[in-house]
């Protein structure tokens, strides 16, 4: 069960077989966005925050929101460790989750005991010293116990009773689960000449041919070399190649630290008080930065303290920074984002549309979001569906409506027609893409009727 | 920001609903919310219902939501209009701060008012000076306006 628009939360873990992550979960999350912490920065109070969020906060009120202590922008100091740790946590996440609540399933699934079995069998060679010790401690010695301990996780009712019995089968008996998961849906089989595992395909493919030559050129590792190589690389790690997210580190962090602490040429922005000053010198100073100078000075200055933040955030604060074009990038969207909530007349007409039900109802923010993407590639369609579920359902219930209406009395149904459709030129459907399917379950039901 | 920040409040109580507290969204309005607090059974309040209206800021959570009883109930910090006086709610509100964390102090306020900050002084009288008349009229309007 891989998310990808839905919101991720800590409680995703709340009912897996290792509930305590869901603190872990927690603990990486900011506390004003409640996201994944992204360009985490320490306070000297010692609390961690978004960047920006932080950033944006401190120009509403100059307070730490967890302990209230006094805060400047200017006292906070980034905290790349942090920022690495979510990175590699985010990235493992979604398989995490995933197996987890596919290892769940296992438990209800009688093959389960099956898998165990399998895995059994797979401890008695010896190269499988890497799975992990816990395993093969288990494995090995009473590989019977763990067998009846899976089979007693189906029962449920022993459940407590068995967690109870000693840390070390607890773990093994989850990273065993997992581990025969893969097994089982990767088909994992030993390649003859390395020992080392591989799903079957791979192994036929490209691994045997490769073992081949190695050993045809008298490269192969002797057992000596081999044992500890087989440790740094356990199956579980290799397994959720499938995913790509978890190859191997590529940069060392060491560099990116040694190349962070170079002076990227970029001085921090001052906050400036551009309200009290002249129109043409607030011009200038957004001249300066290369930024447009059109609309209200209201406007300008509203555009310097953004683009500050923005800058900030990202040249003094974040491990990563990007450059200057896409700050201009992200202002602008911003920027465009916070016209389409205020502004009457657009141009476009997709625009004008929006912003029209944007006034009826209130989700502008999402509206503004989901307006700002449509000039480039991001815009996200279901998004845009899923908000206008309701109004999709209330348009697939009228036209149910429509259709009863027009087999009894073909006459009102008439007038019905006219004042539905007025409602439908307000609703977001004149795009044809985004209602394509719904369309047709309109046609469908209500193919009668036609004004 | 605000409506992902939103949105996540809604998944969090829908999955972990505090405790005596409910809350969702109005219609398909995600910055129009209305919850219910069940008077604490330790107050005048109990056995009632209280009905309450939130309007969520679009720079929410740099600003608190705004809530104010729907249902009339008789309580020093409680106007004739709804409005609430709870410092959270105001000056004291952080961006760290949930929804249902504010409930849960909309429904501790309910145990403990706060007579010396009111917003009905006439009831923060009553209260200082004849506390078994306030709870005695507390649990007349509770019957009458939230059973």
């Amino acid at each position: 069960m891989v998310m990808e628009n839905a919101i991720s939360d800590a409680s995703d873990f709340a009912h897996t077989p290792i509930p305590k992550l869901t603190q872990l979960d927690a603990l990486l999350r900011c506390h004003i966005c409640k996201d994944f912490l992204k360009v985490p920065v320490l306070t000297p109070c010692g609390h961690t925050f978004c960047s920006l969020c932080i950033r944006e906060y401190i120009n509403v009120q100059g307070k730490c929101p967890l302990c209230l202590s006094e805060l400047r922008d200017s006292m906070l100091r980034s905290d790349f460790l942090v920022s690495e740790i979510v990175d590699s946590y985010k990235a493992v996440r979604d398989d995490l989750v995933r197996v987890l609540v596919e290892t769940k399933k296992e438990d209800e699934d009688e093959d389960a005991d099956q898998s165990v079995i399998e895995l059994g069998s797979d401890v008695e060679e010896p190269a499988l010293s890497q799975s992990s010790d816990d395993v093969q401690i288990v494995g090995t010695n009473e590989r019977g116990t763990l067998k009846r301990a899976a089979t007693d996780l189906l029962g449920g009712s022993s459940r407590s009773k068995f967690f109870k019995s000693g840390n070390v089968a607890k773990r093994s008996s989850t990273t065993s689960r997992i581990e025969s998961m893969f097994h089982k849906s990767e088909e994992m089989a030993a390649c003859p000449i390395c020992e080392r595992f591989f799903p079957v395909k791979e192994l036929e493919r490209t691994h045997l041919d490769e073992c081949l030559t190695l050993q045809s050129l008298g490269k192969s590792p002797n057992p000596a070399q081999r044992k500890p190589k087989l440790r740094e690389k356990p199956v579980l790690p290799r397994s959720t190649r499938i995913k790509s997210t978890s190859e191997a580190p590529k940069v060392s962090h060491v560099d990116k630290y040694i190349h962070s602490s170079a002076e990227n040429g970029h001085q921090r922005l001052p906050k400036l008080d551009l309200s009290s000053m002249p129109v043409t010198q607030v011009k200038q100073k957004l001249a300066q930065l290369g930024l447009p100078t059109l609309g209200s000075k209201q406007d300008m200055v509203a555009r310097y303290n953004h683009y500050e933040m923005l800058w900030n955030s990202n040249f003094c604060d974040s491990l990563d920074p990007v450059d200057e074009s896409e700050l201009k990038r992200q202002l602008t969207s911003w920027e465009a984002s916070r016209k389409s909530n205020s502004t009457k007349s657009t141009s476009n007409s997709i625009s004008n549309m929006m912003v029209s039900r944007a006034s009826k109802s209130n989700s502008q923010e999402e509206y503004r979001k989901l307006l700002a993407n449509f000039r480039n590639d991001k815009f996200s369609r279901k998004a845009w569906s899923k908000l206008f579920n309701k109004q999709f359902k209330r348009l697939v219930r009228d036209a149910k409506k429509r259709v009863v209406k027009s087999e009894a009395s073909t006459k009102e149904a008439t007038s019905q027609h006219e004042s539905d459709d007025k409602e439908d030129v307000e609703d977001p459907l004149s795009d044809p893409d985004l209602s394509a399917d719904l369309l047709n379950a309109i046609d469908a039901k209500a193919s009668k009727p036609s004004p | 920001m605000s409506s992902k920040r939103i949105s996540k409040e809604l998944r969090d109580i829908e999955r972990d609903p505090p405790t005596s507290c409910s809350a969702g969204p109005v219609g398909d309005d995600l910055y129009h919310w209305q919850a219910s607090i069940m008077g604490p059974p330790d107050s005048p309040y109990a056995g009632g219902v209280f009905f309450l209206t939130i309007h969520f800021p679009t720079d929410y959570p740099f600003k608190p939501p705004k809530i104010a009883f729907t249902t009339k109930i008789y309580h020093p910090n409680i106007n004739a209009n709804g409005n609430i006086c709870l410092d959270i709610l105001k000056d004291q509100w952080s961006p760290a701060l949930t929804l249902s964390k504010v409930l849960l102090s909309i429904c501790s306020l309910l145990t403990d008012a706060n007579p010396d900050d009111p917003l009905v002084p006439e009831i923060a009288n009553i209260y200082k000076t004849d506390r078994p008349k306030y709870e005695a009229t507390a649990r007349e309007w509770t019957k009458k306006y939230a059973v």
